[in-house]
């Protein structure tokens, strides 16, 4: 092989690669933001609503996670202008993402309701607590515990997700990277430092998220792999 | 003076009857054991005592004042008399031993933090549990567990206790250790409703002993002859069963 490793022409584009860097984790926030607030909405209404809301949304969570996100971006950013409905690169996969974790985090969200333990409450409502102060004292604290873990994997889960917005335009840290690249024809250098860059960003993320969940919530992570 | 009436009260799980025309009446000081097969209605007459089960029709007293269950300021009144140790302990999992003691207390009934903390620490060495004040429920046993729960009970300083079958989930060497904290607080004098089947123990302590089948009361009679001469047949049969398989 007489491929010759020069990485200083590509280190030039160092700063351009983490503004978009700083574009991916956006998406990835604002996603699993929404995805978790939408998600929420979901759950309660899986865990309370009636018979015909459940429906709902079942079938919203089963298309959703059983068909590829890809495609469901692909649904918004070609399919929907056709009924007049134009959206930007990046509203379309920032809106194809959250819709995408809605489905997930309100399956993981519908768990926590479900493991919040009945003779806890019995206990609180004979020691006077108000419902306030049941959601307060036992059902967050417990929920955060339970939830924080597989939430956590899933907003890393995204943040990797993010790439796919390269393919719609976007000029996220995978979009950038594969610009320089079609200027500079340098690609074991340009792949492998952004590699790296989505290395340090998640174990960044899932540092930060490890000692959150575990001196806020006693989540039961461990903070060093 | 009775502390607690309770006049012909009817109470449902869904369809299900759980407490057919109950009548009982408990004096201050008195401590009242209920016992009767699995199902029949004891756990539920102690849970509608603290409006877990709203009864549908009858009327419950405490103190001579009728009870709606209905009225959230009523509920808080009987709540704040009334403390219920459950038999599964319902201890708050996200809370070390002190906090569980201590929270309702503060947080809830507002007193002074270091009164409370002083309280629970009374009595938490009272049920012998001094060194374990940070643990967290599942680090320890169910004996100890359970005492902590006693420790909850009484740092609210109700007027009256119920306790709901608070041995059976413990091993037989783990029984002694918590019925050793029951009777230390018969012997204060607090009020105490107890469903147990710890028959000698029930025999030892109880001023009064109720005996419940199918939602009913069959019988209330002083513990010697509720074991040795009963009046009814049922008792009879129940009690027969029990002390022969001890």
């Amino acid at each position: 092989m007489g491929y010759t490793l020069v990485y200083t022409q590509v280190l030039e584009f160092l700063p351009y690669l983490i503004k978009g860097a700083w574009i991916s984790l956006q998406i990835a926030i604002l996603a699993f933001s929404g995805g978790m607030f939408f998600g929420l909405i979901l759950a309660t209404i899986r865990t309370f609503g009636n018979n015909i809301s459940n429906k709902i949304v079942i079938c919203y969570v089963t298309f959703f996670t059983n068909t590829p996100q890809l495609v469901q971006i692909y649904f918004l950013f070609f399919a929907l202008p056709e009924f007049g409905i134009l959206l930007s690169p990046y509203i379309a996969v920032l809106l194809g993402m959250t819709l995408n974790a809605a489905a997930y985090l309100c399956e993981i969200q519908r768990a926590g309701f479900l493991s919040i333990r009945q003779n806890e409450l019995d206990a609180a409502k004979t020691l006077n607590f108000s419902l306030m102060q049941q959601v307060k004292y036992v059902i967050l604290p417990h929920i955060m515990k339970v939830l924080f873990p597989p939430l956590s994997n899933h907003y890393i889960i995204m943040t990797l997700g993010t790439s796919m917005a390269a393919i719609f335009g976007v000029e996220e840290l995978t979009g950038r990277a594969f610009n320089i690249n079609s200027e500079t024809f340098r690609s074991v250098e340009i792949f492998s430092i952004t590699a790296l860059i989505y290395i340090v960003i998640t174990f960044i993320a899932t540092f930060l998220l490890a000692v959150i969940g575990r001196y806020f919530f006693k989540a039961k992570i461990r903070i060093i792999q | 003076m009775p502390q607690i009436e309770i006049k012909s009260a009817n109470a449902f799980y869904d369809k299900l009857h759980v407490l057919k025309n109950i009548e009982l009446s408990v004096d201050r000081g008195e401590i009242v054991s209920l016992i009767g097969p699995s199902g029949s209605g004891k756990s539920s007459l102690l849970k509608m005592l603290v409006g877990l089960l709203i009864p549908k029709s009858g009327d419950v007293y405490l103190n001579k004042t009728l009870v709606n269950f209905n009225n959230q300021s009523d509920l808080r009144v009987i709540r704040e008399q009334i403390a219920i140790v459950f038999q599964q302990y319902n201890l708050f999992q996200n809370m070390n031993v002190l906090k569980n003691v201590s929270i309702a207390p503060t947080k809830i009934q507002k007193r002074n933090p270091k009164e409370v903390n002083d309280q629970a620490l009374f009595l938490l060495e009272k049920v012998g549990l001094k060194d374990k004040l940070e643990s967290y429920p599942d680090e320890l046993s169910g004996g100890q567990q359970q005492r902590v729960a006693i420790a909850r009970a009484l740092c609210l300083n109700p007027e009256i206790l119920l306790l709901d079958e608070i041995t059976s989930a413990l091993d037989p060497e783990l029984v002694k250790e918590v019925l050793d904290s029951i009777r230390l607080l018969a012997a204060e004098g607090m009020t105490m409703l107890i469903v147990s089947h710890e028959m000698s123990f029930v025999r030892e302590v109880s001023s009064r002993v109720v005996f419940m089948d199918d939602g009913s009361i069959i019988e209330v009679n002083n513990p010697k002859n509720i074991f040795e001469s009963p009046k009814e047949k049922r008792t009879l049969d129940f009690v027969g069963k029990i002390l022969k398989d001890k």
